[in-house]
């Protein structure tokens, strides 16, 4: 039961640094350069204060404290090396004092703007990544979700976004700073003692090759980590939402076996990444200790005890960001995979989009619906629509019949533009729908779908669907006019009633009552009802036809009808089969015709609700 | 504590921090050959940790009494050992660590998921989703974090500071208390930035899950989005969440970052103590400047570790957290569960008998689903339910493989109390085609095996004759092997009721349950799976909740349910003579049909 590999997004890149993403990152920063800029600003005084404390204490043990030998002179502009000198009247070791308690706080102080400067732009531009992920979600057209399971999706607005703030915080703006402060150190200590320097350095080169090994060994496992951990929670979302199918087929034993397998399979990954890290980690320690050995061996003979402290203290600086590079390369890592997902996501391109260059729509608004040679499938050439045509003027209303699979549902679909044609016009008031920004599409038709999709939420809410201009009034009006006011009236806050998740805690055919009163609360000229009524009690459906009789009038509607009333109510049936339009014209017409509609009527309309009927042909 | 009270507390599903630290100590036990390891090795690594302030100290010392060349290079050869051998530990010191808290990860990941699939419906009436998918995700991460990075700093830190201390006692009692004397502080500042960071790392999570959940809404009901162009609304009730959870990261922030920078004063503060009391014990001939070094270099190796502290700090906060919330889950005992006094089975018969049932749906006052249901199903018979929307019908259904909790004495399935029946026995013997025809995102096989032992293709095609979806295949991209996507949305609803419907039939059930299955199927397709099932499930019983009367004519009885009770129960032909709901719908449906004879 593991989940499919449809999309290759869990295999992302295991780059720890890919130019491309950097590149398409940095629009996010953008907004927020003067951020960037200021911690960038912050850097040199953090350098000072950082290297200060070695010197201060250097010019204790050399200077200050005495008995021991002399400090060369050290070169340096005299206004630094001034600040060092105790003004007058100031004993020498209350002056060291006093700029070492400064520095300390300085230190602190600065330390934290660092951070905060950092994590501030981070989280902002974070902000800026959901929002636009969130956009794009919804702009992406319905067949994406057939492939695409929800819990990855908010995988990618989450989990994904949290990863690269991580990077924003301690990624990539600190390891320029970083850089920086090793150039610094380097430098500063080529200044202080050149011999030991270099010396000293001996062991960087040998530090970088081992880096590159740890960097080919830990990217494999990072990029395993990462496949299973995404099959792992989409498992683990899809067995929590069909867990009452769980429980029901006993499946929980084997489905724990399977959820093991993964999660042993993630664990192994990590710990293999475990080891790469932890080996990185010991070798920048087992460097730093040879370092220091050779500081040891070899200055005792060109430096003083202050100069020694400086060059221990300052290397172990000059190591820190190093040693860090591990934790550092990881967050990098998974930064990347994430936005390398999340751009993934965000390049989906929706197949469904208005046009930049479309004319404003200015046809008013009639109702009237064509449908002009269409062609559609929802996969490759496995056409679910073969070249319907047909017209529904404004006012008329029209059933489509057709068996199961004729293609019934992809109209309703196509009209919905949840989907769009492969050949072929879809017109609503004479304008192709897909010149038709979808927001004007959408305020000239209204749906009622198979599916009851209800929001956490009011009940009013979920009638009005976000509409401010609709009143309560209106809302109450669309629900009495499909007789949904009733059982509203009767939950204990009546229109002000929490939905559970779904709508749990209403009936099948209550959701159903709640989509017809959207439908009417919505307004439009154009109603499509999909099989609206199937799931509905006979008594419930008598209300609702009731209602719908009523809301349909003066209004053009198409449905997909599954009962008699209906069908004999509407102007003009269309009998599809097979994809195609094969009929069309009255009830009575189309049944002395004997045609595919009179076979579908004896097989559906007439079995459907008749006992002894179905019993006969049987 | 007493166990009663912590039962209790276990029962209720709040956690206590204790609680939670406790069923965390659990898992650190099993794991305890990882930590026996670590232990030794960290206090090898201590030592050498030591070991370099002192020999540091030691080759200064040397070389300003002017020692030789010879002196000094076997100095720092032992120096390049020791270090050396501290990396390599350190290597293995952290290893262990880290794996021990994968291996806890994927314990308590494996629990999570096993304890999940134990937890009854009425679980998930009251907890979302998302909130489970973040508990399952972000809450085990922190845990995970906690027992990783966290353990390692919170248990090495002090046994560095109990050695450092121990060797500047040992070389200068004074001043070494002299150097101790900010470190009280660290518990003020631990104290007043502890209860931030725990509430804006809880408050953290908490927005990270509203996120999802506001993610999950938009996308689930994508289709009414799109359709009534409702992309502002979700957008702007995402944008409040996602303005939120800013807010609440930055000022987790701040705590965060405000602690380490505090505590990071401590070491310096030491060290300005140390630097002033030099000034004077060095020109007084009281310290050497080797002695200096060991002090110095001993509180600068310090400084890292408390550095860091703060951020420790805040992962064992932020775990705690995490764990406590993970907690309420695993605490939350199965409501539905295997009893002592259960009754072993070797198959249903298939006899359900409803005795008196009143039954309410968990939540404060609401009104019973079920009020004084009594009825009895002989094996092999069939019963049909009908009634009006939301009159209990599912309810009732539901109850007879203990979805839902049932009082004692109320629901018998072969005279004996379904309470006392193991679920593993009873649903065995059940196959139920719930309402909502949920699939999997596995193949269309796949999901009609999906009871079975293994997927065995020749049941699966009967299953899919039967339930007359073998036509439909041929519609399908890859047939049988067509991933159906999330929640079968390749499907269509009646093609999807169907494929549950198949799911179902590929069992050999005693009892087979249809709530409404084929709503969405038409009235020609239905016919021949009622001839499918006729064949098949003659002489086992079968309960049919339906709108139509044709689904439920022919059952041998027939349950009409109002407001959750029996207003009529009997054959259809009586039912039909009663003049009641059964009749009424019979009429009208009649009606509708008289109506299509004479326009035919």
């Amino acid at each position: 039961m593991s989940a499919p590999d449809g999309f290759q997004e869990e295999a992302a890149l295991g780059k720890a640094y890919d130019a491309r993403l950097m590149r398409r990152l940095l629009p996010y920063i953008g907004p927020y350069k003067w951020l960037v800029l200021l911690s960038l600003a912050i850097a040199p005084p953090l350098f000072a204060v950082q290297l200060a404390p070695a010197w201060i204490v250097k010019q204790g043990l050399d200077r200050v404290f005495g008995g021991g030998s002399e400090a060369a002179e050290v070169p340096g502009p005299d206004w630094l090396l001034g600040i060092f000198e105790a003004p007058a009247g100031l004993p020498p070791l209350a002056w060291l004092l006093i700029l070492y308690a400064v520095t300390i706080v300085t230190m602190a102080a600065l330390r934290f703007l660092n951070m905060y400067v950092m994590a501030w732009t981070g989280q902002l531009a974070m902000r800026d990544l959901r929002r636009d992920v969130f956009d794009h979600i919804q702009k992406l057209h319905l067949g994406f979700f057939d492939r695409y399971p929800v819990g990855r999706l908010v995988t990618r607005a989450t989990n994904d976004v949290e990863n690269l703030a991580e990077m924003f915080s301690s990624g990539i703006v600190q390891a320029v700073i970083d850089v920086l402060f090793m150039a610094v150190i380097a430098a500063a200590l080529l200044a202080l003692n050149p011999e030991l320097a270099l010396i000293t350095f001996a062991v960087v080169p040998v530090l970088a090759v081992v880096a590159v090994i740890f960097r080919m060994k830990v990217r494999e496992a990072f990029r395993e980590t990462r496949v299973w951990l995404a099959r792992i929670n989409a498992q683990i979302q899809e067995t929590i939402t069909g867990m009452k199918v769980v429980q029901l087929f006993t499946r929980e034993l084997r489905n724990l076996r399977d959820f093991e397998a993964m999660n042993a399979e993630n664990r192994d990954a990590w710990q293999r990444s475990n080891r790469y890290e932890a080996g990185l980690f010991s070798a920048v320690e087992v460097a730093q200790n040879l370092t220091f050995a050779v500081i040891l061996g070899y200055g005792f003979r060109i430096a003083s005890a202050g100069t020694f402290y400086v060059f221990i203290e300052w290397m172990r600086l000059f190591f820190m960001p190093l040693r860090d590079l591990s934790a550092k390369y990881s967050v990098m890592q998974s930064s990347m995979a994430s936005a390398e997902r999340i751009f993934q996501l965000l390049d989906t391109e929706p197949a469904v989009q208005d046009r930049g260059d479309a004319p404003a729509v200015t046809a008013p608004r009639r109702g009237e619906v064509e449908f002009d040679g269409v062609w559609f499938a929802y996969q490759g050439e496995d056409w679910i629509l073969r070249d319907v045509s047909f017209r529904v003027a404004p006012g008329e209303k029209v059933a489509l019949v057709g068996h199961t699979g004729a293609g019934k549902t992809s109209i309703i679909k196509l009209l919905a533009r949840l989907y769009e044609p492969q050949r072929g016009q879809i017109r609503i008031d004479g304008v192709d729908l897909r010149n038709m920004p979808q927001a004007e599409a959408r305020r000239r038709v209204a749906m009622v779908l198979q599916d009851v999709f209800l929001f956490s939420g009011t009940i009013a809410e979920n009638i009005g669907l976000g509409r401010d201009d609709l009143t309560p009034a209106d809302l109450e009006l669309a629900a009495r006019s499909v007789e949904a006011h009733g059982f509203i009236e009767r939950l204990p806050d009546g229109y002000r009633s929490e939905l559970r998740e779904q709508g749990s805690n209403l009936s099948a055919g209550q959701r159903q009552l709640l989509s017809f009163a959207r439908a009417v609360a919505h307004g439009a000229d154009v109603l499509i009802l999909d099989e609206a009524t199937s799931s509905i009690d006979t008594e419930t459906e008598a209300a609702i036809q009731r209602g719908i009789h009523a809301l349909m009038e003066g209004k053009t509607a198409i449905a997909i009808a599954h009962r008699l009333s209906t069908i004999q109510d509407v102007d003009r049936i269309y009998v599809l089969h097979k994809g195609r339009v094969v009929e069309d014209g009255h009830h009575e017409g189309l049944l002395e015709s004997r045609g595919v509609y009179f076979r579908l009527y004896q097989l559906q309309y007439r079995a459907q609700e008749g006992g002894e009927g179905s019993a006969r042909t049987a | 504590m007493s166990a009663a009270s912590d039962i209790a507390r276990l029962r209720e599903g709040r956690s206590s921090a204790r609680a939670a630290v406790a069923r965390l100590g659990q898992y650190i036990r099993r794991n305890r050959r990882y930590y026996a390891g670590w232990t030794v090795i960290t206090l090898g690594y201590v030592a050498g940790f030591l070991a370099v302030p002192i020999l540091l100290g030691r080759t200064i010392e040397a070389t300003e009494a002017g020692a030789d060349a010879r002196e000094v290079t076997r100095m720092a050869l032992l120096f390049a050992a020791v270090g050396v051998v501290a990396g390599t530990l350190r290597f293995f010191s952290r290893v262990l660590v880290f794996n021990a808290a994968r291996e806890i990860e994927y314990e308590l990941r494996n629990d999570l998921f096993a304890h999940l699939q134990r937890l009854p419906q009425s679980f998930y009436f009251r907890w979302r989703t998302g909130d489970l998918m973040s508990r399952c995700v972000n809450d085990l991460n922190s845990v995970r974090l906690l027992l990783g990075p966290g353990l390692l700093s919170v248990v090495q830190t002090p046994i560095l500071y109990v050695g450092a201390l121990a060797v500047m006692f040992s070389m200068d009692w004074q001043l070494a208390l002299l150097v101790l004397i900010p470190y009280p502080l660290f518990i003020l500042i631990a104290r007043s930035f502890g209860k931030g960071m725990h509430r804006w790392s809880i408050e953290v999570q908490e927005g990270l899950g509203d996120l999802s959940n506001q993610l999950q809404e938009a996308i689930s009901g994508i289709a009414v989005v799109k359709s009534y162009g409702m992309e502002n609304v979700t957008a702007r009730r995402f944008a409040r969440a996602n303005e939120a959870l800013l807010h609440r990261h930055l000022r987790l922030t701040r705590v965060m970052g405000a602690m380490p920078s505090i505590t990071g004063l401590l070491p310096s503060l030491g060290m300005l103590i140390v630097l002033g009391m030099a000034g004077y014990k060095i020109p007084a001939g009281e310290m050497t400047k080797g002695e200096f070094f060991t002090f110095a270099m001993l509180i600068v190796q310090l400084t890292f570790p408390t550095f860091i502290m703060g951020w420790v700090f805040a992962l064992v906060q932020r775990g705690g957290a995490a764990m406590q919330r993970i907690d309420e889950v695993l605490a939350t005992e199965p409501s539905i569960a295997d009893r002592d006094d259960m009754v072993e089975l070797d198959e249903l018969r298939g006899e359900i008998e409803f005795r008196d049932l009143t039954f309410a749906y968990p939540g404060a006052e609401r009104e019973p689903a079920l009020r004084g249901v009594s009825l009895r199903v002989p094996a092999g018979s069939t019963l049909g339910i009908v009634g009006p929307v939301g009159s209990g019908k599912t309810t009732l259904a539901s109850v007879i493989p203990r979805l839902y909790e049932v009082p004692d004495g109320q629901v018998f399935i072969d005279g004996i109390d379904v309470n006392r029946i193991s679920l593993q026995n009873l649903r065995a013997g059940i196959a139920m085609v719930p309402q909502d025809a949920f699939l999997f995102s596995t193949s269309l096989a796949e999901n009609v095996a999906f009871g079975l032992p293994e997927v065995d293709s020749a049941r699966v095609a009967q299953a899919v004759e039967r339930a007359q979806l073998t036509q439909d295949l041929a519609e399908l991209p890859h047939g049988l092997a067509t991933v159906v996507g999330e929640r079968g949305v390749m499907l269509s609803g009646g093609q999807r009721q169907r494929a549950a419907l198949a799911r179902a039939l590929a069992l050999s059930p005693s009892i087979l349950i249809l709530d409404d299955t084929l709503s969405s199927v038409d009235a020609a397709t239905e016919e021949a799976i009622q001839r499918a099932l006729a064949e098949v499930f003659g002489g086992r019983t079968v309960v049919v909740i339906s709108h139509r009367i044709s689904s439920v004519r022919d059952c041998d009885q027939v349950a009409v349910l109002e407001d959750g009770e029996i207003s009529e129960l009997g054959s259809p032909k009586e039912l039909l003579l009663r003049g009641g709901f059964y009749a009424r719908l019979a009429r009208q449906q009649a009606l509708e049909e008289e109506l299509e004879e004479s326009v035919a």
